[in-house]
């Protein structure tokens, strides 16, 4: 008799479950618990005399690339932001570790959330070997004192499937749509101006955004009854006007990260010449936007 | 709709910065670093034994109004708390053992906001990193997998004595 191993490599994931996805109640503890994660200080008014906002865009910026590089799963770089946030709140951290803590806080989030986490070796090749899977152990028991242990904090990722299924679209646009808005979450955990704000906004606001960029607003303006607008701030109890602020902030990093990329670009296009390969490179990203790959 | 496609294609170009592979503030100082890490680590320390009214160096409980705390004997305590998950070997385990003590009375905590972790001493840590600095690689079959805890490590295992409706079918 033969024996079969029919496991694969690929990576086991639950299927989306009725129970928590269609009980309001679980909307609403999301909403009250959220605040409880959130940085406690703007850190660069007060605690930090090292870094910069722009070094915490650099930071950001490496991490998400790692995480895409890595294919994480995509709550994860959102996670370890946050955690880089709280951390940051209350400990002054000099720029030189500022790395060693980006990528501290990948391991642990990418620990909590994943079937095969990242490893220590892995995150430290990503830093060029400046930091040693040594110091990444050693730095984790520091960042998760500093963080009391409190790892399972709430991100904008937990909302969008609470908020896109109490709306109105079109089955066969949804997942183009769920990747526009992990597009748009991801943006903003990039953007020091959404440290702050909580969870539930950010998903609202990229939901907004997501839905207006692919104008499916407009397509058939009645089945909304109200305005998008009023209906998403609804669903999260958001005040219409803060929502409204927020996804036009959005669409402003949007739009001037769009700005910077075509300038670098151009930059590299000089650089490299014209049979440089930089834009194939480019070109062949992996998550959270292949959205080029669903056929519009 | 191309327009849009279009516009998604330049949101990751303009996130990315070439390789992944970078080191993006210059060299890291090892030492001040470790100087760090050590001070962290204590800061941690004292403010956990302060907490709990315990000193976790010497592992002997302080004078404190919060807690008493009460010596355990080591074949005593829960199966999770006497070996190290870690295969740190026997020292390590033993170690843990004798240090466990639980407290009597005193105060709660209350229930959600206050639970600080308590963190290791320092030594404590330097046996265990020497052995966590391989993590576990993703395809990797290891054999050194932690015993899965079970209910009956930390409760008795009882027949259950009450009248029990016959299950149908039986």
């Amino acid at each position: 008799m033969e024996l079969l191993c029919l496991e694969m490599d690929t990576i086991i994931r639950a299927r989306p479950d009725p129970n928590l996805l269609c009980d309001d109640r679980v909307l609403q503890s999301l909403l009250t618990i959220e605040e409880r994660f959130l940085p406690q200080y703007s850190y660069f008014k007060g605690v930090q005399k090292d870094i910069q906002p722009f070094m915490r865009r650099m930071v950001a910026t490496w991490m998400l690339e790692v995480c895409e590089e890595q294919k994480c799963e995509e709550e994860v770089f959102p996670l370890a932001m946050n955690y880089l946030d709280r951390f940051l709140a209350v400990v002054p951290t000099k720029k030189c570790n500022l790395q060693l803590l980006g990528a501290v806080c990948m391991f642990l989030a990418s620990k909590l959330k994943e079937t095969r986490p990242l490893t220590a070796e892995k995150l430290c090749i990503y830093t060029d070997n400046s930091i040693r899977p040594q110091e990444l152990l050693e730095w984790e028991l520091v960042v998760l004192g500093k963080l009391k242990w409190n790892l399972a904090a709430v991100t904008p990722n937990d909302f969008i499937e609470h908020i896109v299924r109490r709306l109105p679209l079109p089955e066969d646009k949804l997942a183009l749509i769920r990747k526009h808005v992990q597009t748009f979450i991801a943006l903003c955990a990039t953007d020091f101006t959404f440290a702050m704000y909580p969870p539930s906004m950010i998903a609202t606001g990229s939901v907004g955004a997501a839905i207006c960029g692919l104008q499916l607003d407009s397509a058939d303006q009645s089945q909304w009854g109200d305005s998008l607008t009023d209906l998403l701030a609804k669903i999260t109890n958001t005040e219409v006007d803060v929502l409204k602020e927020c996804q036009e902030q959005i669409e402003r990093v949007l739009m001037s990260s769009l700005r910077e990329g075509r300038q670098q670009q151009q930059q590299q296009q000089t650089q490299r010449g014209p049979s440089g390969k930089g834009l194939d490179e480019l070109d062949q990203s992996s998550t959270p936007t292949d959205v080029r790959d669903v056929n519009l | 709709m191309c327009r849009i496609m279009a516009t998604h294609k330049r949101i990751l170009r303009a996130l990315r910065r070439g390789p992944a592979r970078r080191n993006l503030f210059g060299p890291v100082d090892r030492e001040q670093l470790h100087v760090e890490y050590q001070a962290a680590l204590q800061k941690d320390l004292e403010e956990a034994s302060r907490r709990w009214g315990f000193d976790f160096i010497s592992d002997k409980p302080l004078e404190s109004d919060d807690f008493k705390w009460e010596g355990v004997p080591g074949a005593k305590v829960p199966l999770l708390y006497r070996s190290c998950m870690h295969d740190l070997g026997q020292a390590g385990g033993q170690r843990a053992a004798e240090a466990a003590v639980k407290p009597k009375g005193g105060r709660v905590g209350s229930p959600q906001s206050e639970k600080e972790n308590i963190p290791c001493s320092p030594e404590r840590c330097e046996n265990d990193l020497e052995n966590l600095e391989k993590t576990p690689e993703r395809r990797e079959n290891t054999g050194l997998k932690r015993k899965q805890t079970n209910i009956t490590d930390f409760y008795q295992a009882k027949r259950r004595v009450v009248w029990m409706p016959p299950k149908s079918g039986e």
